[in-house]
């Protein structure tokens, strides 16, 4: 019991005290925040992801790493979300600066070369011969459209995890409705612009559907004007040396005239720059007959389109040719030996024939690896998906994605020419010509190397 | 008034239209604002499962709070000793606190990783707040605040012997409350929206914050937006804002007018 008197000191005191007792909570919190986390005994190690297509992927993908961390009680891998495949590159770069390199990525499969270019990452092929696979057999079991971007120099990089091509979809009702056959999409760019204006509705001097649409807007501007110059024949981008990008070139000035063909000769496309969910949302309201998106939108499109749908080959004009898209795993510079050890039982589990097949049917993407699809349920899975094989067949035309130094900066200053073009701004004359004259700049560092500091 | 109102009202009410669309209706119905369907949470289902909303909140409780609770002080310090007290170089040091309001994040990524990784912050909350815990742009207001407060109104309080710490507590912040509230308002908007530092700071996803984790299952350039999932979780992320704004409204709209700031 204590008196009155007591009391009231207490009372007088429970301020001060209150407060002491506040600092010192706030202390232990302080403390509890600052301290790192980590588990005895067990090799701990960052993986970085993006998640480039809606949905709950960063769960799963978090829930297919707490699977591999249960099944190997001495590896602790701790999934780390990390934005877009830009934010992605930038937070690996910026915490490498800082000391802190992530162990592994799954890094934009064009960004691979930019890490070897600056010293940033370990080759794959020093895991393989270390833990005695065949580098060889290995890469044989990867399509060979995902080998270049994931091997520089002879010396693979990466393991090419998830991937995409851009694709055409069609409005099987429309077609039929313009006297066209659904079961033939386009082949060639003649058929495309012809079905295009057959397809387009006009009532006095507005449209009101659009035979074609796709998007222009960053990162997905390149890749499409990457696959239209393919199409004409061309490479777009010198791939065995980074320094060179093929955009003031016949190839590239077709693609590019067409792309503004569409829309301002032939009024079969809108004008302007397109948004990637304007060309979904398009299709799937039947405004739009014909959309290029990349395959990894082909679970998104099955789902929300109402009608019945096609897809098709990219069509052509000289040679049927795609870039691929996607994303590889890559394992940085400055792992202990302990933590490479790690970073290879994750790699190589998370890359196999399985898990692949299973994270391309949960995604959309197709698997890199060949012998995902001699696995029963993913032979069942194409039989019920006729779509997805189309797009699987399609990658026996495709070729690598854009990969020089700067990458981002090198396609900005592609894209930000198409998109003047498609504004109506520029001429594709010109356009490609400034789009050169910018590219040579930013990646002048790494050719005054070969020119003898001449610039070119 | 009414009609203005509606207009401002109208990518809200959308929001909450198509967050309680089900699933299925194409982009002709998901324009329209009237709600023609039977509502369904099932959007918020799928949201809540997409990410540790939980933690997420608690995460983004405790930045914020914390941003804010720091910033008070030492905005409140800064503010007042630009705006009375006389030393060297005052000016100066003034415009170079203001400089800092033209730099891009972007730029000082880097710098501010590093230095959270020799201060041993880096992967913790206290790294996601500390380089907000001095803001430019609240000293300044403050400094204008505490300018505007007749001097008499001090040299009243000194001359009843009235301390420092004293002074501030019971003579000046009282007087310059709206803006305070007014740049809380401001910076607990900000944190709790922001994306990019906290996601190039925190690795561990119990250390995720709100936003980070909404772009986690929203944030898509190859796949294609499903918008009734995108309406849900940010509103998921903001409800807590929304309501706290309803709870103090009319003390809020005070501060606004007082303060001149919008």
């Amino acid at each position: 019991m204590i008196s009155k008197g007591d009391q009231t000191m207490t009372m007088r005191h429970l301020i001060p005290a209150g407060r002491a007792k506040a600092f010192s909570l706030a202390l232990a919190l302080a403390a509890a925040l600052l301290s790192a986390p980590g588990k005895a005994a067990t090799t701990s190690l960052d993986f970085y992801f993006p998640t480039p297509v809606q949905g709950p992927l960063a769960r799963e993908l978090t829930r297919i790493v707490k699977e591999f961390n249960e099944k190997n009680a001495d590896i602790d891998v701790v999934a780390v979300y990390t934005g877009s495949y830009d934010d992605t590159r930038v937070k690996a770069q910026a915490a490498i600066a800082a000391g802190k390199p992530p162990g592994v990525a799954l890094m934009s499969a064009n960004f691979v070369l930019e890490f070897v270019l600056n010293r940033q990452i370990e080759p794959i092929e020093d895991y393989l011969v270390e833990n005695k696979v065949d580098p060889k057999s290995f890469l044989d079991d990867f399509w060979p459209a995902v080998r270049p971007n994931a091997t520089i120099d002879g010396k693979i990089y990466a393991i090419p995890y998830q991937n995409s091509t851009p694709l055409l979809y069609i409005n099987a009702d429309h077609f039929r409705e313009a006297g066209l056959d659904p079961a033939q999409p386009p082949k060639t760019w003649a058929d495309l612009v012809s079905y295009a204006e057959k397809l387009t509705k006009r009532e006095g001097d507005q449209v009101v559907r659009w035979g074609l649409t796709m998007p222009s807007a960053y990162d997905y501007c390149g890749w499409l004007i990457q696959s239209f110059t393919m199409a004409n024949g061309g490479l777009f981008y010198n791939p065995s040396y980074g320094g060179e990008v093929y955009y003031d070139q016949p190839s590239t000035l077709g693609a590019l005239q067409l792309w503004k063909d569409l829309a301002f000769k032939y009024k079969v496309m809108p004008q302007g720059v397109i948004d990637p969910n304007q060309v979904s949302a398009d299709f799937f309201a039947g405004k739009a007959s014909m959309v290029v998106l990349s395959t990894g939108s082909l679970s998104f499109i099955r789902n929300g389109a109402k009608f019945p749908y096609r897809v098709g080959f990219m069509p052509r004009n000289v040679r049927n040719a795609v870039p691929i898209g996607g994303g590889s795993l890559i394992a940085f510079a400055g792992l202990t030996p302990e933590q490479r050890k790690a970073a290879w039982r994750f790699m190589s589990y998370m890359t196999s024939a399985e898990q692949l097949g299973y994270w391309s049917r949960f995604t959309g993407y197709f698997s890199p690896r060949k012998s995902s699809y001699d696995l029963p349920e993913m032979k069942e899975f194409i039989a019920q998906h006729p779509d997805a094989l189309t797009a699987l067949e399609q990658l026996e035309y495709a070729g690598p994605w854009l990969a020089v130094y700067d990458t981002v900066a090198v396609r900005k200053a592609m894209e930000d020419q198409v998109q003047a073009v498609l504004s109506g701004k520029k001429e594709p004359g010109q356009a490609v010509k400034d789009a050169q004259k910018a590219a040579d700049e930013i990646m002048r560092p790494l050719t005054e190397k070969i020119t003898g500091g001449v610039g070119p | 008034m009414a009609g203005v109102g509606f207009v401002w009202s109208t990518p809200f009410l959308w929001m909450i239209v198509a967050a309680l669309r089900p699933e299925g209706y194409g982009p002709a119905e998901l324009a329209s604002l009237a709600p023609d369907f039977v509502p369904t949470l099932e959007n918020f289902r799928l949201a809540w499962e997409s990410a540790d909303f939980l933690v997420n909140y608690a995460n983004t409780l405790i930045v914020v709070c914390g941003i804010l609770g720091v910033q008070l002080v030492t905005v409140t310090l800064a503010g007042y000793a630009f705006a009375r007290l006389e030393f060297r170089f005052k000016e100066a040091l003034f415009y170079l606190f203001l400089l800092q309001l033209m730099l891009v994040p972007p730029i000082l990524i880097i710098p501010n990783l590093t230095t959270a990784v020799r201060l041993g912050i880096y992967d913790t909350l206290i790294g996601v707040m500390a380089p907000y815990m001095a803001s430019a742009f609240g000293t300044f207001l403050m400094r204008q605040a505490f300018r505007a407060v007749p001097r008499d109104f001090e040299d009243a309080a000194v001359i009843d012997g009235c301390s420092f710490l004293a002074l501030l507590r019971h003579v000046m912040l009282p007087l310059v409350r709206p803006t305070l509230v007014a740049f809380a308002i401001v910076s607990v908007v900000a944190h709790w929206n922001e994306l990019l530092w906290p996601l190039m700071v925190v690795n561990s996803p119990k250390r995720q914050t709100l936003v980070v984790g909404l772009a986690s299952f929203t944030q898509a350039s190859e796949g294609a937006a499903e918008w009734g999932l995108i309406a849900a979780g940010t509103l998921l992320v903001t409800l807590p804002l929304i309501l706290a704004f309803i709870a103090f409204q009319r003390q809020f709209v005070n501060s606004f007018m007082f303060s001149g700031l919008k």
